[in-house]
């Protein structure tokens, strides 16, 4: 056995000293191997993992999941904005971008001139620029053509298809504003920018709530981009916008933007003007109109015809630059976008004198039997101040001087009311703050301070500020003060907003009426309504009445004070309420520079007096009955009005129509024609006969007049509109008697004085009593039975 | 008809002592969990990547491989060590033929424009300098066994070249001659085909065998003071390696190409936490993180199983590690000794060096990990190196002898 043992097992039988020391060195240098790979070399590695796995555990498993996960935003869709009766004021549709990829049209080696001359030939775009941009082969995203509706995208795909062309050349999804009233209440609405963003009006203010929040899709991908498993996905939904209902009404609107035009046709105003209707008890906006409107689908377009002209002569003037071309655009797009019923200020003139009346009647410091005089000028801190009438007005009460619009008269009440006062007043109407309206840029009043105000030097500042001069406010500071003064005293923050509702119509949001204070009490309230009713009925505002319309107001013709501004223009205005018992709007029409006839004139080339009266007045007289009348306010008329002092009828026959006319308005008789000749041959009633004042007249022109006698309606229980159109019908006449002051459809008929079923002649009079409707439960009732 | 054991010779007998279990046990351990988490991070290029998306492309080889492995550990642990004494010798001269051979056409495999691979007809792709670490290992160790047996030969003072020669020898230069030819040959072949981690591996290891082999500190000092110097050099001197360790201070200075790897490998490590993301749940395997299912499998262990798997993993090998050097301590002679110690510390070097690159604490260098890394005959091999310490360890039992 032992033959078999290893060399060295023999030879290493016994053991040195020096032996003993070289297995010690072996075994020493083994263990320092042993410590440092097995334990020192794995304190850095675990102390390395430490610091990466716990310490930069976050931020790297953040980059991490960046570089694995793709982010893509869904975009939500704008809400659409309603008017209060549901007409689409803005709404967005989709519409596509073509976009080319330069690098992959270069790599697929495609057509460019192909693409770049089809392209221009169905987008419009200049070939030109399509192949310069397809010059720029890094570049795989190069939009060629903005919102292409489908129309023309139909056309772009077609061409796409046919040429093979899919590799380089593609439609993205985008979404376009539309406006369907185009120019309609542009001011209010606004438009969005190209991003969608609104830029102006509601849509500017109300962005956030139009636009939603745009969804999120987070889906894993693998390091080649690839999508990978769904478990990995994340959805985000979008939340499409809110849709927003104004309280803007588009037909109202529509009359006021028509009125503010003809206006400015009729009366050759020179810088536009504004108009505001407003709910004096909700403080919602159901009209307002700047100047003339623009198209909203084209907002950069000036629509101004004559500042195109002027845009269009400089762009073709070798003389003037582009720059300066670009400039002068810009300016005219700047100013077409100003809403000057919030943004700017004017001096509201006489307009304003509803609001220091009101102030005065409030503090106790005049009354209706407050007696005033006026010798047509007041001085007051070393300056003449002269009345509109350079005569004097003489002796007033209080009404009689609202009535004449009397600047002494109310340079007295403002010192009765004194300037702490009067400025508390201002402050407590809002005129010293933004209103708070929900719409962009609104401008700020330039008031004196109260130090100024209520000191020795700003006498003379109390003095205009008391008929409105001087002093700058916004229109809608004004209608908003004015509404306060109308409803009761409350001033109530003027809004756009109605409510908003989500996506499937369910309402989510209503505005909340926003009282700020109430300023003067109710019955002071009532009592200015009534005198400025009497200012439309009999007083400066007369040219603005309108039988069966109670409407209350004040007129204005202020100077325009402003450095730039020239002293001869004049801001003539009309700020009034109806219906004056029960208020259901406010209205602001403001015409700005109507063209003197001669520089200096105080009259027009048509031969209008230049003021609030002679040209606001009876544009604002037809707007409010239109409003009014679209509105369902019921008419109320006095009895006067109904019936008017009974007149003989003149004899018309054998006259031409205008004779004819002129001759039956000089009795205050309305007329209408029946037939198509040019004489009258017949009227009814005959000539001589006594009817009621303002009654209709009926001219038969060449037709034969009808003489069979007619029978008589029953016309108990019916209100006084009704009746007298069951008489009109039958070519009789109402003459209405009662103790009511106004005939409403409170009013009914109680007895006639001709029995139903009688037979008259066409053109008798049936005398009508009316009574005013009990409210009692038990008589209600049978009334509303004997109506039904 | 198997001999019994009074049949055998004592050497025979000590040959088929008792394997160390420990040791064994930690190399089944990690090599289950190695092949587990290969699958793992392999999954997702295996799927991507290979033509019928067979997600268990990598797997189900590597996997046959450590079973294969497996057998041939046991396979080499049956063998009396004491034949590689013999044996190293042809290893060593055959590694050096096939590292050679790596630079013939149709035998070399050009991969990433370095010649590592060979391709013998019959045998599977391998790495030649595989071989050749057990090669040189092997040698170094039963050459230094021999040492102290060795007489030594006077030199003829009275020549100069004598003294000169008798003072080198003295010194103990002139022992070291063969090792550090042997070295030149094999780290030079190394570097041309260019294969840098290897030639580190194998020089770590040999450093290794011949520090633990009572060659004295100096040398290893000099040579270290030699190779810093150099690297410094070549540090400050190439673009090449200053724009490497630019990367590897701050890999986010290029994050799309140079240091996309190691960023990749950050994420990976970063976002596993503490507990991880769960076993199969890494992100970053998906086309992400480059070599996923080799060098850095590691990174997506981490990902998976976070801080807490990583130590595991860490703390089995440091036990593998030190069972292994406690086993050199053991081992009946000199020769095991010095070729469990090259072997533990090949092992050590490998796996610090991998684990390292994978969380940036040293530039990166292209060392998989040992049986994490995907490649079969790396683990083959491995697992043949892992049955030499366990033939070692039969014989610790044994009457110690010198």
């Amino acid at each position: 056995m032992a033959d078999n043992r290893p060399r060295d097992l023999d030879a290493n039988q016994h053991h040195t000293g020096d032996d003993r020391h070289k297995k010690q060195r072996i075994l020493r240098r083994t263990v320092l191997l042993m410590v440092v790979f097995g334990v020192a070399a794995f304190i850095p590695l675990v102390g390395k993992l430490y610091d990466l796995q716990i310490v930069q555990h976050e931020e790297l498993q953040e980059k991490a999941a960046r570089q694995q996960t793709r982010d893509m935003a869904v975009s939500a869709d704008r809400g659409t904005i309603y008017d209060s009766e549901g007409n689409i004021l803005a709404i967005s549709a989709t519409v596509q971008n073509l976009v080319v990829s330069p690098k992959d049209i270069k790599e697929n080696e495609l057509d460019k001139s192909l693409i770049a001359t089809g392209l221009s030939q169905l987008t419009g775009a200049d070939a030109g620029t399509i192949l310069k941009r397809l010059e720029n082969t890094k570049s795989q995203y190069e939009v060629v053509a903005r919102k292409l509706e489908e129309e023309d995208a139909e056309k772009v795909r077609t061409f796409i298809k046919d040429n093979k062309l899919a590799s380089g050349v593609y439609l993205e999804p985008d979404s376009k504003r539309y406006y369907p009233y185009s120019s309609l209440a542009s001011h209010v609405v606004g438009f969005v920018g190209a991003e969608n963003q609104g830029l102006y009006g509601a849509e500017m203010i109300y962005n956030d709530l139009l636009s939603g929040v745009g969804g999120r899709v987070v889906t894993a991908k693998n390091g080649a981009g690839t999508e990978m498993l769904s478990k990995y996905e994340n959805y985000i939904d979008a939340q499409d916008g809110r849709n927003l209902h104004l309280t803007l009404n588009a037909t109202i609107q529509g009359f006021a933007e028509k009125a503010l035009e003809e206006g400015i046709e009729k009366y050759d105003i020179q810088n536009g003007g504004f108009c505001i209707v407003m709910d004096p008890n909700t403080g919602g906006i159901l009209a307002m109109a700047s100047n003339t409107g623009y198209d909203l689908n084209n907002f950069s377009v000036i629509a101004d015809p004559i500042k195109a002209e002027e845009l269009e002569t400089m762009k073709e003037d070798p003389n003037v630059s582009d720059e300066d071309y670009k400039t002068a655009l810009g300016q005219a797009q700047l100013e077409q976008w100003r809403n000057r019923c919030v943004n700017d200020t004017y001096e509201p003139g006489s307009t304003f004198k509803s609001v220091v009346l009101a102030s005065a009647l409030e503090d106790g410091v005049v009354d209706l039997n407050s007696q005033f005089f006026c010798n047509g000028v007041t001085h007051v801190g070393g300056f003449d101040i002269h009345c509109s009438k350079r005569t004097g007005h003489g002796s007033q009460d209080l009404t009689l001087a609202v009535k004449n619009s009397c600047n002494p008269a109310f340079m007295d009440i403002g010192q009765r009311l004194g300037a702490d006062r009067f400025y508390d007043y201002m402050e407590d109407f809002g005129l010293l703050n933004t209103t708070g309206i929900d719409l962009n840029g609104e401008g700020g009043s330039q008031i004196w301070s109260r130090k100024f105000f209520t000191s020795e030097e700003g006498i003379s500042s109390l003095a205009t500020a008391s008929f409105g001069q001087t002093m700058k406010i916004t229109p809608i500071q004004l209608i908003t003060a004015a509404s306060a003064v109308v409803n009761g005293g409350h001033l109530i923050t003027p809004h756009v907003l109605d409510y908003t509702t989500d996506s499937d119509g369910n309402v989510v949001d209503t505005y909340e009426i926003n009282e700020v204070r109430q300023v003067i009490s109710q019955e002071t309230s009532d009592t200015v309504r009534s005198i400025l009713e009497q200012v439309v009925s009999m007083g400066t505002g007369k040219n603005c009445y309108q039988a069966g319309y109670r409407i209350g107001g004040k007129t204005g013709t202020s100077e325009k004070t402003g450095a730039n501004e020239n002293e001869d223009d004049y801001i003539v205005s009309f700020l009034g309420v109806a219906p004056a018992n029960d208020p259901q709007v406010v209205m602001l029409l403001a015409y700005d520079t109507p063209k003197p006839a001669t520089p200096g004139s105080s009259w027009t080339a048509g031969g209008t007096y230049i003021s609030g009266g002679n040209i606001a007045a009876p544009m604002a007289g037809p707007l409010l009955r239109q409003i009014l009348d679209y509105l369902g306010v019921e008419k109320q008329y006095s009895a006067e009005e109904l019936s008017g002092a009974d007149t003989a009828v003149p004899q018309v026959v054998g006259y031409n129509e205008s004779q004819a006319g002129n001759a039956l308005k000089a009795k205050g008789f309305t007329y209408r024609l029946v037939g198509d000749g040019d004489k009258v041959t017949g009227q009814i009633p005959a000539a001589g006969a006594v009817v009621p004042g303002k009654s209709e007249i009926i001219l038969y022109m060449g037709e034969e007049r009808p003489t069979e006698a007619v029978t008589v309606p029953d016309l108990s229980g019916m209100t006084p509109g009704a009746a007298q159109q069951a008489l009109a019908n039958l070519n009789l006449y109402l003459r209405g008697t009662g103790s009511a002051q106004y005939f409403t459809s409170a009013t009914l008929a109680a007895t006639q004085n001709i029995p139903a079923g009688t037979q008259v002649e066409p053109g008798t009079v049936v005398e009508v009593t009316f009574v005013e409707k009990i409210n009692d439960f038990a008589e209600n009732n049978n009334l509303n039975n004997s109506l039904n | 008809m198997p001999r019994r054991k009074r049949d055998l010779t004592a050497r025979q007998q000590l040959a088929r002592g008792p394997m160390d279990l420990p040791f064994l046990m930690l190399v089944l351990m990690l090599t289950a969990i190695g092949v587990i988490a290969m699958f793992s991070a392999s999954y997702a290029s295996a799927y991507y990547e290979s033509k019928d998306h067979n997600a268990t492309y990598y797997f189900v080889r590597q996997a046959l491989f450590a079973v294969g492995g497996i057998l041939v550990m046991w396979l080499v642990s049956r063998i009396d060590y004491q034949t590689f004494r013999w044996v190293s010798v042809f290893i060593l001269l055959a590694s050096i033929v096939l590292l050679i051979l790596v630079k013939v056409p149709g035998i070399g495999v050009t991969r990433n424009g370095a010649n590592r691979w060979i391709k013998l007809p019959g045998l599977p792709q391998f790495q030649p300098s595989e071989i050749a670490k057990v090669g040189v290992i092997l040698y170094f160790a039963a050459r230094l066994s021999k040492r102290d047996t060795v007489k030594k030969k006077p030199w003829n003072d009275k020549t100069w070249l004598g003294r000169a020669l008798g003072l080198l020898d003295k010194i103990g230069f002139l022992e070291l001659l063969p090792y550090l030819g042997i070295l030149v040959v094999v780290g030079g072949l190394l570097l041309l085909e260019p294969h840098m981690s290897g030639t580190i591996l194998i020089f770590a290891g040999a450093a290794a065998v011949l520090f633990a082999g009572g060659i004295h500190w100096g040398w290893f000092a000099a040579g270290g003071a030699v190779m810093g110097g150099g690297l410094w050099f070549i540090m400050n001197n190439t673009d090449y390696m200053l724009r490497r360790i630019n990367l590897w201070q701050d890999p986010w200075s290029d994050p799309q190409d140079g240091g996309f790897q190691i960023i990749q490998s950050l994420y990976a490590v970063g976002s596993g936490g503490l507990l991880g993301k769960g076993f199969g749940k890494s992100m970053q395997k998906f086309l992400y993180l480059p070599e996923e299912q080799n060098d850095f499998v590691f990174a997506v262990w981490c990902e998976e199983m976070g801080l807490i798997g990583a130590i595991v993993v860490l703390a089995l090998f440091a036990l593998l590690i030190i069972r292994g050097y406690w086993i050199a301590i053991h081992a009946r002679d000199k020769f095991g000794a010095l070729l469990v110690v090259g072997v533990t510390t090949l092992l050590a070097v490998q796996v610090f060096l991998n684990i390292a690159v994978v969380t940036n604490l040293i530039p990166v260098t292209g060392i998989s990990l040992p049986f994490f890394s995907y490649g079969g005959t790396a683990l083959m091999i491995q697992l043949a190196e892992m049955g030499m310490v366990l033939g070692v360890s039969r014989q610790v039992q044994a009457p110690r002898l010198g």
